[in-house]
């Protein structure tokens, strides 16, 4: 049963997201042909099919795809962690974190490259997991298992004071570095190379690693610390991977793609809607729905107003918005 | 078989590191002292006031919670020592309140009883199946396998509960107040079906309860709580007693054998002066 | 030679003359743009607080600083005693505390390259020196005229002129829409902006709009600390990475640097220059 299950939601979602990548190059607020595209008789530098379809569109799909299935899949692991349904990957403040690393990096080291890697996704991805050790020794503090009433408020207090940070160094910074944190903090999929990308799959596949031995364990989290424990989970480690492998995926998106909201709390639900609770299904779906879903909000933003390009959390906010209004009312109905 | 030996526990956690060699300063102990052995087969009550330390003390046994002091051993071992897998396999509990924070069907939250019994990446198969109905079956929940959890009504929830708990096809069975939010009708069922179990697969269980008639009617054996200490434990009809129903709820009560069930009952006559 | 000796003595002469009674005597500009017209009327002597991020002409650096755009140091425009303060049309906080304080104050925004010279003469009738801010900003509009006449009959290369993005990358490229004085420098500097249908003073530029866009030159502008030349040519090699634009293959991307650029006042006539001998090379 599970087993068919889980074999109907992976083919289904793979499908979905199969065509959706198949057609998001396709499509854009230009056309491009696609036999010239491919066409290698053409130097490339002279394609600009091949240079839309293979620097500005194909990256930004790539992108878009693993950016989505990160923060979705992050949504999944915090909602179970945190027994909370309204918990997104911005709850305990690691995307946050995130946002004021890249901060840092914007005003502080401008222009300057580590690796052929800018320092901005690199200084965001360390930002994300600073958050991660100061909610993580908040965990510690008690073996029995973080109570998650203890993380949500360490999660605010973290929030606070990384927003206090934040406004410090707005303060510090000079109108074009402002003005450049102002255009991160909206998020862009645009990423043009492949380099970015890569560097980001290292901390996304730690977190797939993470995330293979959690679903049926998350299950039996969500019913209480005791009631898992009593069923066989270690509690404790339970938690951390959970913690670990959610921030992990949560840091690599935002240093991708920037803070992209509404992706990470609406798509969770969005799944359990189509496929029930059992998390041995919901995260996999949420990863290839997550996907799916950027995709489309980011072939939105850059074809519903063309020429001109909206940010894609506007897209995000403006689709996760009523529906996460609609998901509430549900709820409290 | 399942044992607590000098076990004292306080959730105030003290300032500097606890030494094995005595009880702990600080902080008031939810539990001093308490001794308890519960034999192969044996249904053991704990009975008491609120607060009197009988769901810690159920806690200590199934090795959720480490003593300051003091062992809680299975079979000799200590508890600690199993990992929560094998304890798991081992022992159920079945806790007073069980919260889902989404919506899992009746069926899924038996079927999680089967965790234990599973590798890492296995899924459960006909076998588990089969064992979850019968569980639901056994408890009078078939009819709820696929109602949202949460929709059920509090003694729904704890049938569906103690089928989860069954699920797990456990030697020992620990209950935390199992008959406490069910109808008159129901808490006869779940007395039948815990003796039931108890007979056919010799089920060792230890049952935390306020309801001093299932005590009398299903243990063998009580260990009578009072803020924290053992105030008697011992073979049911030596510890149910006018006056240690004076000592530890401050009544008045009537001790005698049923004419009908010839068991004891304990009727609460007034308060106590 | 002899209109340049009436310009000196045009432009000499009124420093002598005294500012009518009621001019104000103390002022306070929190617009770098302004208070470079301020200095280029010559009235300077009259400034006794700019804004942090005022740095030309030299004479600057001797008066006292009072905050920014976004942080006004109240107290200390205050303590100062001024009789105007120039604010920006959003400081609202600002000016309902001048209010209070009974201090009058002019307010300032940004558009288009016409407004600017207008903005001259605003402020110099504002602070009693009409005759000044009329000879400045009739200098500047015929500059800037002159530089129109001299690129109307060359050929007119499509241009972004991009005003910030990610060092290092092309991400979060900014470039100017076709709106605002850097759109109509562009202009009369004799180019065609690529962005000339996006009504925006600024455009996000993703990939793909740029290589749709396809322009011939791309001017990006830099401000704040001077870059070094090796730093300079390892930012314009970034733009390699979209091969097929035109501006990339021959070549045409500038960096220029210096903050004229973005300072909507008397130097944006330099500004402008430096745009049309950029697009057109051969010009001088």
């Amino acid at each position: 049963m599970i087993r068919r299950r889980l074999a109907i939601v992976v083919a289904g979602f793979g499908s979905f997201l199969l065509l959706v990548c198949a057609l998001a190059p396709l499509a854009g607020s230009t056309h491009v042909s696609l036999t010239r595209a491919f066409d290698r008789s053409i130097p490339f530098a002279d394609n600009v099919d091949a240079q839309i379809f293979f620097i500005a569109r194909l990256p930004r799909v790539i992108g878009a795809a693993l950016v989505g299935a990160g923060l979705a899949t992050a949504g999944v692991v915090f909602q179970a962690l945190l027994r909370n349904p309204l918990a997104a990957p911005e709850t305990l403040g690691v995307s946050y974190g995130a946002s004021v690393g890249a901060m840092i990096a914007i005003t502080l080291l401008p222009g300057t490259s580590i690796a052929g890697i800018s320092t901005v996704p690199l200084a965001a991805f360390a930002g994300s997991l600073g958050a991660l050790a100061i909610v993580y020794a908040l965990s510690r503090a008690r073996s029995r298992g973080m109570s998650s009433t203890v993380l949500l408020l360490g999660g605010v207090v973290l929030t606070t004071f990384l927003g206090a940070i934040v406004n410090f160094i707005q303060y510090l910074a000079d109108f074009t570095q402002t003005f450049r944190t102002v255009r991160w903090l909206m998020g862009s999929l645009d990423v043009g190379s492949y380099g970015p990308i890569v560097a980001a799959l290292v901390p996304l596949a730690l977190a797939g690693v993470g995330y293979a031995t959690l679903p049926r364990t998350l299950d039996l989290v969500t019913l209480g610390p005791d009631a898992a424990s009593a069923r066989g989970v270690d509690v404790a480690r339970a938690e951390r991977l959970a913690l670990v492998s959610a921030s992990l995926s949560t840091g690599a998106a935002v240093s991708l793609g920037g803070p992209i909201g509404f992706v990470g709390i609406v798509v969770p639900h969005l799944v359990r809607m189509m496929v029930g609770t059992d998390h041995r299904l919901v995260l996999p779906g949420a990863a290839l729905f997550g996907a799916a879903f950027l995709i489309a909000c980011d072939l939105g933003a850059r074809t519903a107003f063309a020429p001109v390009e909206l940010p894609v959390g506007i897209v995000t906010a403006i689709i996760g918005g009523p529906v996460f209004l609609w998901l509430l009312l549900r709820r409290v109905r | 078989m399942l044992q607590a030996a000098n076990v004292w526990f306080s959730y105030v956690a003290s300032g500097f590191s606890r030494t094995r060699a005595g009880p702990p300063d600080g902080g008031r102990h939810v539990l001093s002292d308490v001794s308890l052995s519960v034999s192969r087969g044996a249904i053991v009550g704990l009975l008491g006031p609120n607060g009197s330390g009988k769901t810690t003390l159920l806690r200590l046994m199934s090795g959720t919670l480490t003593p300051d002091t003091g062992t809680v051993t299975l079979e000799g071992r200590s508890v600690g020592s199993f990992s929560r897998l094998d304890i798991a396999r081992r022992i159920a509990v079945v806790a007073q309140e069980t919260h889902s924070t989404f919506d899992f069907t009746a069926l899924e939250i038996v079927m999680m009883g089967r965790y234990p019994h599973l590798g890492a990446f296995e899924l459960e198969g006909p076998d588990d199946l089969r064992i979850a109905r019968d569980s639901l079956a056994a408890t009078g929940t078939a009819a709820f396998e696929p109602r949202p959890f949460a929709t059920l009504s509090g003694g729904e929830k704890q049938r569906v509960v103690i089928a989860s708990a069954l699920a797990q096809a456990s030697e020992i069975l620990l209950l935390d107040e199992p008959t406490a939010s069910l109808d008159l009708g129901y808490q006869f069922d779940i007395i039948d079906l815990l003796a039931r179990l108890n007979r056919d697969r010799g089920t060792t269980m230890v049952v935390s309860t306020h309801d001093l008639n299932l005590a009398a009617s299903l243990c063998s054996e009580l260990v009578l709580l009072r803020r924290g200490q053992v105030l008697a434990s011992g073979p049911t009809a030596d510890v149910l007693t006018h006056a240690n129903m004076r000592a530890l709820y401050g009544v008045d009560a009537d001790v005698s054998i049923n004419p009908r069930t010839h068991r004891l009952t304990v009727v609460p006559v007034g308060r106590a002066r | 030679m002899k209109r340049l000796a009436i310009l000196i003595v045009a432009l000499v002469v009124p420093a002598f003359r005294p500012a009518p009674a009621d001019a104000p005597k103390r002022i306070v500009s929190l617009i770098p743009a302004v208070t470079e017209m301020i200095f280029a009327m010559h009235e300077d002597s009259r400034l006794v607080g700019v804004s942090n991020y005022d740095r030309f002409p030299p004479g600057v650096e001797k008066i006292d600083r009072v905050g920014g755009l976004l942080d006004p140091n109240v107290e200390k425009i205050l303590s100062l005693k001024p009789d105007l303060v120039i604010v920006y049309a959003t400081q609202q906080e600002l000016q309902t505390r001048l209010e209070r304080a009974k201090i009058p104050f002019y307010s300032y925004e940004h558009r288009g390259l016409p407004d600017i010279t207008q903005t001259v003469r605003a402020v110099g009738a504002r602070i009693g020196s009409t005759a000044a801010a009329n000879r400045l900003a009739d200098q500047m509009d015929a500059n800037l005229d002159a530089i129109r006449r001299s690129t109307a009959a060359l050929p007119k290369p499509k241009t972004m002129v991009v005003f910030g993005r990610e060092p290092g990358s092309l991400r979060h490229v900014n470039a100017s829409g076709g709106y605002g004085f850097l759109h109509d420098m562009l202009v009369i500097a004799g180019g065609v902006d690529v962005f000339d249908a996006v009504k925006k003073q600024s455009v996000d530029a993703s990939n793909e709009m740029i290589l749709v866009r396809a322009p011939e030159v791309i001017i990006e502008l830099r401000y704040g600390e001077p870059m070094k030349a090796a730093d300079i040519e390892r930012e314009i090699r970034v733009w390699d990475a979209l091969p097929s634009v035109p501006a990339v293959r021959a070549h045409r991307v500038y960096i220029l640097t210096g903050d004229e650029f973005v300072v909507p006042g008397p130097r944006i006539v330099e500004a402008t220059r430096r745009f049309a001998e950029t697009l057109h090379p051969k010009t001088r």
